[in-house]
């Protein structure tokens, strides 16, 4: 994990993440290297219902690349941390299963991803949601606060994984669980191609 | 990695060819990229 991190220049890599999803905050339907949407999360395996009680704009910058509630949602009450909670849908989804007594924060570095993931809580209702701006791998949530941490296809964007799974370990309280989806590689990846930012981000 | 931060019972399941038809999908290939389902639990 060191090799990565002296490897890749962490402030331009979160640069053209930051651009890159604020293309797709902006502009959800357009064309990207990943899929987006509705359709896609059902592909992915994602549950039809409670999906199905999402509007469709809550939906459509979805850019998730695999189920984290294949093993189910949160339960009623419980609190949820959504690790880069870009436009909103995994939250709205884990709000759907707590319930009023739960809450759920996402967190997310984009600025333009946190508003448009407010704008539809507020438009849709959400009162158990609330999205703040910040790096997952410096949590904005206190020690043991959180019953199930989610993230989809996010990890996967940040060199020190460790060091965002030992976030993962601190915002949870014991015998608290994450269930989050992720890309895994089969195959080693080369130097170069770690040292190419345009590969991290498509 | 994920057992180095302290959390146990590590599960990868539900493999999937998520960029399958998405522009991505030739660099997804080439590296064997597919995305997981992962949990993992804070011991009590």
């Amino acid at each position: 994990m060191t090799e990565i991190l002296e490897l890749v220049d962490l402030d331009q890599l979160r640069k053209e993440v930051r651009e890159k999803y604020r293309e797709v905050a902006a502009d959800p339907t357009g064309t990207y290297h990943f899929h987006t949407g509705r359709a896609h999360a059902l592909r992915l395996g994602y549950p039809a219902s409670p999906l199905d009680q999402l509007p469709d704009d809550a939906c459509e910058a979805f850019a998730g690349v695999g189920n984290p509630f294949y093993w189910g949602g949160p339960k009623p009450g419980e609190r949820v941390v959504d690790l880069g909670s870009g436009a909103g849908m995994d939250s709205f989804l884990a709000a759907l299963w707590t319930g009023s007594k739960g809450s759920v924060i996402g967190v997310d570095m984009t600025p333009e991803m946190i508003d448009r993931s407010q704008t539809m809580s507020a438009k849709h209702g959400f009162e158990n949601v609330e999205f703040r701006q910040g790096l997952i791998e410096e949590l904005p949530v206190e020690d043991g606060w959180a019953d199930v941490v989610i993230s989809n296809g996010v990890i996967n964007l940040c060199p020190d994984k460790i060091g965002v799974y030992r976030e993962i370990f601190r915002i949870l309280r014991p015998g608290g669980r994450m269930t989050v989806a992720d890309i895994c590689l089969e195959r080693p990846v080369p130097e170069e191609a770690l040292r190419d930012i345009d590969l991290w981000t498509g | 990695m994920i057992g180095g931060a302290g959390l146990v019972d590590v599960e990868l399941a539900n493999p999937i060819d998520t960029f399958a038809g998405a522009g991505g999908e030739e660099s997804a290939r080439e590296f064997g990229t597919l995305g997981y389902s992962i949990r993992a639990t804070k011991p009590r």
